[in-house]
Order: structure tokens, then C-alpha cells, then sequence
């Protein structure tokens, strides 16, 4: 009576083996890209020097930060054009807190999250009941004013002249902030993938594809919008705190849309709708840049080209070369063993 | 404060509002009959102030041979880009054009934007001014000629593209195809024709632009942003895809600037301005004179 189908049934003492293997199979780290991210763990174990550290660190951050902003473009097509200054307020909250009254910046950690994931909640409330390109817009605008109310407001902000932020540590080594920012993308990668391989990323790409359909199958797409929005937006408050305390200087600057055009670029030469993307691309990208600095604003013309050709007629970006290059590896392979 | 004061404000913000309505023209047009939200609009400007600046200071020409050189390069850079860039992504692309276009305007900007810097460097080129001395307008205010020109430039020439547009065999077919798409191409409209041509004509306006503001702002890389941001406010203002709204919304916008920066001093104009607009489109999303937005919730 107990076998049914043939399948003996599981007894309870395995069950939690069985939920950390599924929860394993949603996570679905290919073992190359395991390999890659215990890689990049172990890296300050090779990389001796400061500089190529420092580099490290940089790339980690803004993939983190292409990462999150690729939650809301590659899967509910609505692109976050104030997404530096979400950035901004993650650590420009943290700071000021640390500044004035002396609040420790892991603390701040978290309330810099807290800080930009509300800002956003409230945005994404506000402005993703309307279709199409309007919330992107009003995203930029008011990431603009919070530019300007940041750089006018002298007395808080010190404007221009850029706020001296507490670091993490009181020695400047920098091995010890890599081990703050590794962790941090590796769980922004575990909860967006866990994320958006549940049945809420079914439902953000259902509304990024085809709004009616999503509507007529019983998504509520204000529901998933601000949501996705409002994780996106914490994310990258999360980034900006780091950001503070590793550099220790803030400038308005750092909100510019520029900066939203950067990490732009970076999660679309990664792919659209991938996540890890956007970690590929910065890891490649950023110390290509470094490597070319003698070509000076022609490499920025470089990077423009190949961002809008990616965009044009390669929107599947790098990911979409290394599945490519995966695939014919192993349609070589099959031919081989079929004709031996 | 007084009267005259007012008045002062209220013409000086109108003088500001005319290259604000000629940038925004430019912006609603494009968006109406393209679909494209236009971000490099800055860029063209900014060509169109190197253009004059190298007319009239390197070859010393008339500032007016200056400026119509200026809308001549925009216009022509303008369809390149359209033909290289967007014909192509038209040609792939199905589903999310706004969006992608959008994106795509941000990728031009870029690489104009460093285009320039590589060429030209950072430095800033412009020139004292078009023609000397100053006008006086009301007792109390003068204003310098070449703010008059500028406005007077920009009056002429909405004034002239409303004309084209409705009077013109071509201008009827661009508002044709702002309206309806495929109803436009079924009357036998070439619809590629159409978006060249409106691409380089909003471009064109854009550097105009520009080059008549040459005085003031200069000419360097980065030049072209401010200009767009405003031309945007008033986009968003008066709805998107409006272009006789633009017009009235430039105004506004140059107005409200103006009395912002006297009352609170430099800097907070853009706060003022921008909390004022995120109220209004918060309370009526499709701006003062849009068409409706739809929301999520309606078909």
C-alpha cells in the first residue's frame, strides 16, 4: 500500500535533505559559475597588491548594483532612470547619520537600506500605476530634485564639497572591504535569483512581456511592480552605503545620471534579464577600461558603439555569447561521439 | 516688491520660456510622431553651438549665416543617426519600442557627448557676443541683444514650423502620422520618408537652439544637458506628444524659473521647479494639455 507509482515514499527524516536540494535546484548555480564565484572568494589570496584589490572591490560594486538594476529592466521592462540617486540616498543616509550623530555605518548598513527601499516604495506607489514611459521619467525627475536639494542644502550636505565619511575600519587595508562587498553580492545574488526563479519572477516577466495577458491570468501587476521597484531600489541603497564608507567622500556627483547611465551600460552589454549578467560584464568591462586608459575619451566612444550595437542586434548580450559558445561546445562534442 | 518688479520677472522669464518652447518643440514632436522619448536632445544642441561658434568665430561670419549653418549639420547628423540607428532597431524590434528606443537615446547620447569631448576637449569655446549693447525693455530692465535675438529666433521660428505644419503637403502627412499610424500608410504615405525627415527637423531645432544661446551657455561636451532636462519639465508638463502645449509650457516653465531664482537665489530653481511639476503630474499624470495616460488597470 505504501508504494505508489513505484516510488517509495520519502521518510521524514530526509525531508530536509530533499528542501535544501530543491531550494539548490531553484538557486541553479551551474558549476562553472559556482567555480567562478568561489574564484572571485578566494581571489585576495592571489592578488597581492592594493591596486588590483581595489579594482576587485569596484567590480563587485557595480555588479552588485547592475544586478539589482537589471531586476527592474530585464524583468518588468521599466527602466529606473533615478537609480543613482537611490544610490545617493542609501549613502547619504548612512552618512549623515554617522556625521552627526555618530551612528556606526553598519548600522547604517541597514537603515541606508531601509531609507532608499521606502523612498522607492513610495515612488513605485505613486508613479507604476501608469503604463509605459512614464514612471521612468518621473523616476529621473525626482532622483534630479533629490540631485539638487542634496547640492542646495550646504549646511546638511556640505554640497559640493563633499561630505568626510567614517570608513568601516580604521585601517585603509583592502582585503578587509572586500570581505564587506563580497558578501553583500552573493546574498544580492541569492535572493534574486531565489527571487526571481519563484513564482513572483514568472510573474514580473509576465507583466514586462505582455500586460494584458499577465492581467487576464490573475497578476496583479501594481502588486509585483512595486514590489520589484521597491527591492530594486533598497538594493541599491544597500550598494550606496558601502559606497560611503569605502570611499569617504560624497559628492552630489555621485547621484548624477550619468552614473545611472553607467551601470546601464554595464547590465546591458551583460544581457537583459539574466542578473548575473551584469556581474560578468563588470568583471570584464571595468578592468579592460583600466587596462585602456591611454586611449582616453575614445574609450568611452568604444564602450558607446558596443553598448548601442548590443542594444540593436544583440540584446541577449555577453550571456547570450557564453550560452552560444556552451552550446557549440557541446553540439561539437555530440558530433564527435556520433561519429566515433 | 513692486510692480514693475513683476512685470521685469515675468519678461525675462518669458525670454528664457522661448528657447525652452523651441527645445521642447522638438522633443514633443519627435515623441509624437516616433514614439521615441528623446534623450540625446542635449547633444544636438550642444553640435549646434560648436557649429556656430566655429561659424561665427573662427570664419567670422554673420551670426545669422552662423546659425543656419548650425540647423543645416544638426539637421543632416540628425537623419545619420536615425538612419543608422533607429531604422534598424525599427526593423528587429517588436515588442517595448518605447522602451528600447528610450535606451537607445542614452547610448547616442553617450557617444556623442565623448565624441566631442575626444575631438574638441573639455575646454569652453564661446564667444562674448552675436551683437553688442543692450535694449532696454522697461524702465528698469535692459536685456543684453543677443537674449532679444534669441527670442526673437525662437518666436519665428515655431511660428514658422506651425505654419509648415499645417499648411505643407509634408507637414499634413507628419500630423498624419502622429495620429495614426497605419491609417497613414494606408493613404499612401511613406512612413520612412516621414521619420527621417521628422528626426532631423526636431534635431535641427534642438541646435538652433544651441547656436542662439551660443553667448550665454557656450560650447562644450556636456553643454547640451540642462537645456534637455528643461525641455523635458516641459514635455512632461504639458503631456507628452503635444506640440502646441510645448509652446505655452516653455513659457511656463521660464517663468516659474525666473521668479524661483529670485526669491531663493541660484541653485534652487531646479527644486522649485521640479517639486511643482512632480505635484501636478502627480495629481494629473498626463500633464495640463496631454492626451490621457493610460493606466494599468485600463485596456
Amino acid at each position: 500500500m505504501n508504494e505508489i507509482n513505484g516510488r517509495s515514499p520519502t521518510a521524514p527524516k530526509n525531508r530536509w535533505l530533499d528542501k535544501v536540494q530543491s531550494s539548490w535546484r531553484l538557486l541553479g548555480f551551474s558549476p562553472i559559475g559556482l567555480l567562478m564565484l568561489v574564484l572571485i572568494g578566494i581571489s585576495p589570496l592571489f592578488i597581492k597588491n592594493d591596486y588590483g584589490l581595489r579594482l576587485m572591490v569596484v567590480c563587485l560594486m557595480i555588479g552588485t548594483q547592475a544586478m539589482a538594476f537589471d531586476l527592474t529592466i530585464g524583468f518588468i521592462n521599466v527602466v529606473n532612470f533615478g537609480f543613482a540617486a537611490f544610490v545617493g540616498i542609501g549613502a547619504y543616509t548612512s552618512a549623515l547619520l554617522a556625521v552627526d550623530l555618530g551612528i556606526s555605518p553598519w548600522i547604517g548598513l541597514i537603515l541606508g537600506t531601509l531609507v532608499a527601499g521606502l523612498v522607492g516604495f513610495l515612488l513605485g506607489v505613486l508613479t507604476l500605476r501608469l503604463r509605459g514611459i512614464y514612471a521612468a521619467i518621473m523616476a529621473w525627475f525626482v532622483g534630479l530634485a533629490l540631485m539638487s536639494l542634496v547640492t542646495v542644502n550646504v549646511g546638511i550636505t556640505r554640497g559640493p564639497l563633499g561630505l568626510v565619511v567614517p570608513l568601516f575600519y580604521d585601517r585603509a587595508d583592502q582585503i578587509l572591504y572586500f570581505y564587506i562587498i563580497y558578501p553583500i553580492m552573493i546574498g544580492t545574488l541569492v535572493v534574486l535569483r531565489l527571487l526571481t526563479r519563484s513564482h513572483f519572477g514568472l510573474a514580473f516577466r509576465a507583466i514586462g512581456g505582455n500586460l494584458g495577458a499577465a492581467r487576464a491570468s490573475g497578476i496583479n501587476p501594481v502588486k509585483y511592480l512595486v514590489m520589484n521597484w521597491t527591492i530594486a531600489c533598497s538594493l541599491a541603497g544597500l550598494t550606496g552605503v558601502f559606497y560611503a564608507s569605502y570611499f569617504g567622500i560624497l559628492t552630489p556627483a555621485m547621484m548624477h545620471t550619468k552614473q545611472t547611465v553607467e551601470i546601464l551600460a554595464i547590465a546591458y552589454i551583460g544581457g537583459r534579464g539574466t542578473l548575473w549578467g551584469g556581474l560578468l560584464s563588470a568583471f570584464l568591462v571595468i578592468p579592460i577600461f583600466e587596462y585602456l586608459r591611454g586611449l582616453l575619451a575614445y574609450r568611452w566612444i568604444i564602450y558607446g558603439i558596443f553598448l548601442i550595437i548590443t542594444m540593436i542586434f544583440y540584446p541577449g548580450g555577453l550571456v547570450g555569447v557564453v550560452f552560444w559558445i556552451g552550446n557549440s561546445i557541446k553540439r561539437l562534442l555530440s558530433r564527435r561521439n556520433k561519429g566515433s | 516688491m513692486q510692480l514693475s518688479g513683476l512685470v521685469d520677472l515675468v519678461i525675462i522669464g518669458l525670454f528664457r520660456g522661448g528657447l525652452y518652447a523651441l527645445m521642447a518643440v522638438g522633443l514633443a514632436l519627435v515623441f509624437g510622431v516616433m514614439n521615441i522619448a528623446q534623450f540625446a536632445h542635449g547633444e544636438f544642441y550642444m553640435i549646434g553651438a560648436y557649429v556656430a561658434f566655429f561659424g561665427a568665430a573662427m570664419l567670422g561670419v554673420n551670426p545669422l549665416i552662423a546659425w543656419a549653418m548650425a540647423v543645416v549639420v544638426v539637421f543632416v547628423v540628425g537623419v545619420l543617426v536615425e538612419r543608422s540607428v533607429f531604422l534598424p532597431l525599427r526593423i528587429r524590434s517588436h515588442e517595448g519600442w518605447v522602451m528600447n528606443a528610450f535606451l537607445l537615446t542614452v547610448g547616442i547620447s553617450f557617444v556623442i557627448q565623448n565624441i566631442a569631448l575626444a575631438w574638441l576637449g573639455p575646454s569652453y569655446r564661446g564667444i562674448t557676443e552675436y551683437w553688442p549693447g543692450n535694449i532696454s525693455i522697461t524702465p528698469t530692465l535692459n536685456v543684453s541683444a543677443d537674449r532679444v535675438a534669441a527670442a526673437v529666433a525662437a518666436i519665428v521660428t515655431i511660428v514658422a514650423l506651425w505654419l509648415f505644419l499645417k499648411s505643407t503637403r509634408i507637414g499634413r502627412a507628419i500630423r498624419a502620422v502622429a495620429q495614426d499610424e497605419r491609417g497613414a500608410t494606408l493613404v499612401g504615405i511613406n512612413l520612412s520618408r516621414i521619420h527621417w525627415f521628422t528626426f532631423g527637423l526636431s534635431t535641427a531645432l534642438a541646435g538652433l537652439a544651441g547656436a542662439v544661446l551660443l553667448p550665454m551657455t557656450q560650447a562644450y561636451p556636456s553643454v547640451g544637458f540642462k537645456p534637455m532636462v528643461l525641455s523635458w519639465y516641459v514635455v512632461m508638463l504639458v503631456g507628452m506628444g503635444s506640440i502646441s502645449g510645448a509652446v505655452v509650457g516653455g513659457f511656463i516653465i521660464g517663468i516659474l524659473e525666473s521668479f524661483s531664482y529670485y526669491y531663493l537665489g541660484g541653485g534652487w530653481q531646479d527644486v522649485v521647479v521640479l517639486s511643482i511639476l512632480i505635484l501636478i503630474l502627480l495629481f494629473k499624470p498626463s500633464g495640463l494639455f496631454g492626451a490621457e495616460v493610460k493606466g494599468i488597470w485600463e485596456r
